[in-house]
């Protein structure tokens, strides 16, 4: 807990969020925090609202209940390129980057709301092949043709070409080879020490736990864990509440019975 | 409100009725002949109108080539006239012939396309005429017109003054009525379903080419119609008829009627048809306002008039509806009759996009009687998969068949014509009609009817129709909707619409019914009555697919469960085998492989704790 | 021959640009404008009036032409366009921006065809053995320069990658930043300009008629589907094949041709090719 002392005013700040597809509620009540510098993961079993929740932090789905505040103020109904404007920026799942696009064009996208012209970029470009040196030899190929785990360094270079403040990303480590992971993983920690916050959305219990600084998990669109990733070290409080959440019902075979 | 009861209590078809007996004697009450002329091409424009209608508004297809098919009516009535085949009976039987060949032949290809491509092609009939009419002089007279017409007669009788009258809006009553039974008929919902979701179309075993085909070319009836009584209106045809500037009006007395109307035509029609003649000033600027009215129309009225009277009336009637909640009352006192199930399996499927694999080497099987389950984590390839099955994607690799039918060869209304019923994860319910009809709509595959036994309501309509009532009845009340059967559904909330679209599946008597994540969205209770309703679905014998995120009902539910992981399917078996495989536990739940042990514990517990 | 093909290569010139402009638009917002070639027209007479009964300077001429259509477009975004979601909704009021200028240009100007004189020579040429008019191969430059213009631009600029971007996917450009509604409003407009100063270079060819519109928009169509919605060079093309299939026909076969044989061509490319020659086939999606 020590860190909201330290920064008693979090970068961005999600209050009793509700949100969906038109009516289809996935998210009843998430509340959450990232601070400046440090990464806070959402984990839970699929389906529990953890994309949902990521789509309207980001402006993509529209809040329905609750407040999203980033820096001060309410996005809650901002449009999506507004907030990244103003320093957000989402990796999204599955590697959604411009596939028909080279990977230079399309680093230059994720730096469409600088203002700069094509001219000014290339500084803007170099900082990002610094990072990820595999892309610098790869910059006129097509990233439809690249693996994906090279998409996926192309959409996290994407979205940092923004300079954005907070950084979210919605499974990073999806369909990767655990060494993919564990780099990705570690660039995520050399990002948050230059003082970005993070938001990372992970399936991956253990290697999410490893880089956060706090843990929310979710389950059926609410949240039932918030705590300091440190207590969470043997894992222990983590199953508790991930597979111990449900109170019991009778058990699965009778219910079964019951139904037929 | 006594009187807006009788009112309503009045037959829907009384109005149009005593409205068409009073153009009928309009002539012996002392209309004159000038204005005789009036009412007749307000008759002939309302047939066009008409037409564009069946195209615009209830197929969704913008076709600009009415005056092109009625054109070709008119030349064919015009030769026929000029060479001795004077009765208006043939020139009419004819002149539909040819509307139909010009409108199918020209229709096919824009319709493949749709939207833009129907509209150029169909615009580009229009100014093809005048080159048509110049390639053929002998016959269409050529620029200067057609002439030499003879008077047109009936079976031998000589058509002059109210006998050519009587002849023109007997006509037009004939299509009015004509496309009122169709309209009403199921092929109506038919239509309005595939315009708003031709996914959903072609999942109910609806033919989306071939519906929206059908109704162009009907379309062209009318358009042929009007043609050869135009050719015998003044015994004259001149290409100059058929302009760019006619097909614009036709389609702004269309959107000014409502296109989907059967009678707002008419209303078009006369607008249209008087609204030019009040002032010589109105023709000159006729196209600067038909432009303003078809931009105000199109954004404003997306119904046209008669749909915004339609809405203030249905408002100023209705009854108050009865809240869902009371309504969804679970009666469990119910039992399906047997369903007919058949054994799905899918073998090897392969499947890639662009070079990235989203399937490899799949193979499934679904057995009557069951409920097999499909998981596995967001983008692992379960839709991918369920669209394959469903004949919305072709295989690159293996086989899908139900009972030794090859399925991955059909077209997707094809293998819901099998048997295959499913249902959506955001739900389809098309916006404009009912519940009952919405469940009718399920009943378009299992019992078919042909759109001239519906529009001349032949005995067979009346018994499908019978059976229609019935079974829709029998679902509605079993899901508990009978109370809310005349509501607007698409209105209704989230999970009314999910036991509407089960209904609307079940209502089919399909051999393999498919759920795509029915449970999301739904509350605790709603899940467990929709849990009891597979249950009841599989104990008919029904082959039950379950595409779920939900994991508890899954294992309540399940017989067989098939978990999928980045295109694979890692394991297959029990809900027993299932809850405690490795693999699933790493790839589906997130936990690595070290802590299994621990976790199979854990999730040991889960399914006991499980509250759905 | 030669004379033949350059008048050929003229008018095909003229419907790549039509095309040009549908994909432009369709591009950026996925709108089909109908009345785009409407929009050329307005730039036609635009240009008329400019020259003959203001009688401007040849850069005043072009200002007002380019401004006024540009304006034009922009407005039939706002109130045509944005506030309609259907697609059938849309064509709907395109089609009426497009009878509506059709019917203002009447009005204004009269149903008889003025001519525009070129703002350069009028001597006639012979070229590579063919005789030719200066604004022919001017407009036959300015189709090519537009159509490699464009495609270099869409590379090289920020914008014009943006387009791409919202081209490929909608929400992920939104996720960099991109301002998907007001591309779409700049696609028009930017249609429109480039429309509006077309006017003076194509006017000498085309005429300031009423009818213009009509014809070229469908044969602009025809261009675009034999080269491809979304396809610049696939238009280019599409519309050179356009202009020899009209003139050659004109010529050889028989005045009252080269309509329908140009028809046929449509029927045919959308029966067997529906995704145009260069337009990249996609697969259906629930």
């Amino acid at each position: 807990m020590t860190e909201r002392i330290d920064n008693p005013i979090p970068l961005l700040e999600v209050k009793n969020l509700a949100t969906g597809y038109g009516d289809i509620r996935v998210v009843w009540d998430v509340s959450l925090s990232v601070f400046t510098g440090k990464l806070t993961a959402v984990l839970g079993r699929n389906g529990a609202g953890k994309t949902t929740a990521l789509r309207a932090i980001a402006g993509l789905n529209k809040v329905g209940k609750g407040s999203i505040v980033y820096k001060g103020s309410d996005v809650s109904h901002l449009p999506a390129h507004r907030r990244v404007g103003m320093g957000m920026a989402l990796v999204q799942d599955g590697k959604r980057v411009f596939h028909r696009l080279t990977v230079q064009e399309n680093l230059l996208l994720g730096g469409y709301t600088l203002g700069i012209g094509r001219r000014k970029m290339p500084e803007k470009l170099t900082r990002i092949y610094d990072i990820f040196p595999m892309l610098g030899d790869r910059q006129n190929v097509t990233v439809g043709q690249m693996s994906g785990g090279q998409q996926q360094m192309v959409a996290i270079g994407q979205a940092l070409m923004a300079e954005p403040s907070l950084l979210m990303l919605d499974e990073p480590s999806g369909g990767l080879a655990p060494a993919i992971v564990d780099e990705v993983m570690g660039i995520l920690v050399t990002l948050k020490a230059t003082g970005m916050g993070v938001l990372l959305v992970e399936q991956q219990v253990e290697a999410a736990i490893d880089v956060a600084d706090q843990v929310v998990v979710l389950d059926i669109g609410r949240v039932i864990l918030d705590s300091p990733a440190s207590e969470l070290v043997d894992l222990d409080v983590l199953k508790e509440a991930y597979f111990g959440s449900a109170k019991l019902e009778g058990d699965a075979s009778s219910e079964k019975h019951e139904s037929a | 409100m006594f009187l807006l009861n009788k009112l309503t209590s009045v037959p829907s078809y009384a109005v149009p009725i005593v409205a068409a007996v009073i153009v009928i004697i309009l002539p012996q009450l002392g209309l004159s002949a000038s204005n005789e002329r009036q009412v007749i091409l307000i008759g002939f424009l309302t047939l066009l109108v008409s037409g564009l209608n069946l195209s615009l508004g209830y197929a969704g297809e913008l076709a600009l080539g009415q005056p092109a098919i009625y054109a070709t009516g008119a030349y064919v009535a015009a030769y026929m006239g000029a060479h001795g085949s004077t009765d208006i009976v043939l020139q009419i039987a004819a002149a539909i012939g040819a509307a139909l060949i010009v409108g199918v032949l020209t229709g096919i290809p824009g319709l493949r396309l749709g939207s833009w491509s129907l509209a150029m092609t169909s615009f580009f009939l229009v100014l093809l005429i005048p080159d048509i009419v110049n390639i053929f002089p002998n016959a269409t007279g050529g620029m200067a017109g057609a002439v030499g017409i003879g008077q047109a007669t009936f079976f031998g009788a000589l058509l002059t003054g109210y006998g050519f009258y009587l002849v023109c809006v007997l006509s037009v009553i004939a299509w009015l009525a004509f496309m009122r039974n169709v309209v009403t008929s199921r092929h109506g919902i038919a239509l309005r379903v595939m315009r708003q979701s031709p996914v959903l179309a072609s999942s109910l075993g609806i033919s989306v080419f071939r519906t929206k085909l059908l109704a162009y070319a009907l379309g062209a009836v009318p358009a042929g119609i009007a043609g050869a009584l135009f050719a015998n209106l003044d015994r004259y045809v001149s290409p100059e008829t058929f302009s760019f500037a006619l097909a614009i009006s036709i389609l702004a007395a269309s959107i000014l009627g409502g296109a989907t109307s059967v009678y707002g035509a008419v209303v078009g029609a006369v607008i249209m048809q008087l609204g030019p003649s009040v002032s010589t000033s109105f023709q000159q600027d006729a196209l600067i306002f038909y432009g303003i009215l078809l931009i105000v129309g199109g954004v404003l009225l997306a119904n046209g008039l008669s749909g915004l009277t339609t809405k203030a009336w249905k408002r100023l009637v209705q009854r108050p509806v009865p809240t869902t909640r009371q309504r969804l009352v679970a009666t469990t006192d119910f039992h399906f009759s047997p369903l007919n199930g058949a054994k799905l399996s899918a073998n090897g499927i392969s499947k890639s996009f662009g070079g990235n694999a989203a399937l490899e080497d799949v193979t499934i099987t679904a057995e009557p009687g069951q409920v097999t389950a499909l998981i596995g984590p967001n983008g692992s390839g379960k839709t991918t998969l369920l669209n394959m099955i469903c004949g919305f994607y072709r295989t690159d690799a293996g086989s899908i068949d139900l009972d030794g039918v090859r399925l991955d060869q059909c077209k997707p209304h094809e293998i819901a014509s099998l048997g295959l019923a499913r249902t959506f994860q955001t739900p389809l319910i098309p916006e404009g009609i009912t519940v009952f009809q919405v469940v009718l709509s399920g009943r378009y595959s299992p019992e078919r009817i042909s759109i001239a036994s519906a529009a001349l309501r032949l005995p067979k309509f009346w018994t499908v129709r019978s059976h229609d009532r019935q079974q829709v009845a029998e679902i509605l009340e079993i899901v508990g909707l009978t109370a809310l059967a005349d509501v607007e559904a698409a209105s209704l909330p989230l999970g009314t619409r999910r036991m509407l679209e089960i209904a609307r599946a079940l209502v089919s008597n399909p051999r393999v019914i498919l759920l795509d994540e029915s449970a999301s969205g739904l509350d605790e209770g709603e899940v467990e009555r929709l849990s009891v309703l597979i249950g009841r679905a599989r104990d008919a014998g029904g082959t039950v697919i379950l595409v779920e995120h939900n994991f508890r009902l899954v294992l309540s539910l399940a017989d067989t469960i098939h978990v999928l992981a980045q295109g694979a399917i890692i394991a297959s078996g029990t809900p027993a085998d299932i809850e405690v495989n490795p693999r699933v536990l790493t790839e589906y739940l997130g936990v690595k492989d070290k802590d299994v042990g621990a976790a199979a514990v854990a999730i040991e517990a889960d399914t006991k704790g499980s509250s759905l | 021959m030669m004379t033949l093909i350059w008048s050929a290569l003229t008018i095909g010139a003229i419907y790549a640009l039509v095309a040009t402009g549908y994909n432009i638009v369709f591009t950026a917002s996925g709108v089909f404008n109908f009345a785009h070639a409407q929009l050329m027209m307005l730039g036609v007479f635009i240009a008329y009036a400019g020259i003959v009964v203001l009688k401007l300077p040849i850069i005043a001429v072009f200002v007002m032409a380019g401004g006024i259509v540009f304006l034009a477009a922009a407005l039939e975004e706002r109130i045509a366009i944005r506030p309609v979601r259907m697609a059938e909704a849309q064509l709907v009021t395109t089609v009426g921006v497009a009878t509506f200028i059709n019917g203002a240009v009447q009005r204004i100007w009269g149903p008889n065809p003025l001519s525009v004189p070129f703002v350069g020579s009028n001597r006639l040429l012979t070229v590579f053995g063919g005789r030719v008019l200066p604004y022919e191969i001017a407009i036959i430059v300015v189709s090519i320069v537009v159509v490699f213009g464009l495609m270099v631009l869409s590379k090289r600029t920020m914008i014009g990658l943006a387009m791409l971007a919202v081209a490929e996917n909608r929400e992920a450009a939104l996720l960099r930043g991109v301002n998907v509604r007001r591309l779409a409003l700049g696609a028009f407009a930017f249609s429109g300009l480039l429309a509006g100063l077309l006017g003076p270079i194509i006017g000498p060819q085309t005429f300031a008629a009423a009818g213009l519109a009509s014809a070229i928009a469908l044969y602009g169509f025809v261009a675009l589907a034999i080269g491809g919605f979304g396809s610049l060079p696939g238009g280019l093309i599409g519309g050179f094949v356009v202009g020899f299939a009209e003139e050659f026909t004109a010529r050889y076969v028989n005045l009252n041709y080269p309509d329908i044989v140009v028809f046929v061509i449509l029927l045919i490319v959308l029966l067997l090719k529906p995704d145009g020659l260069f337009g990249k086939p996609r697969e259906r999606a629930v």
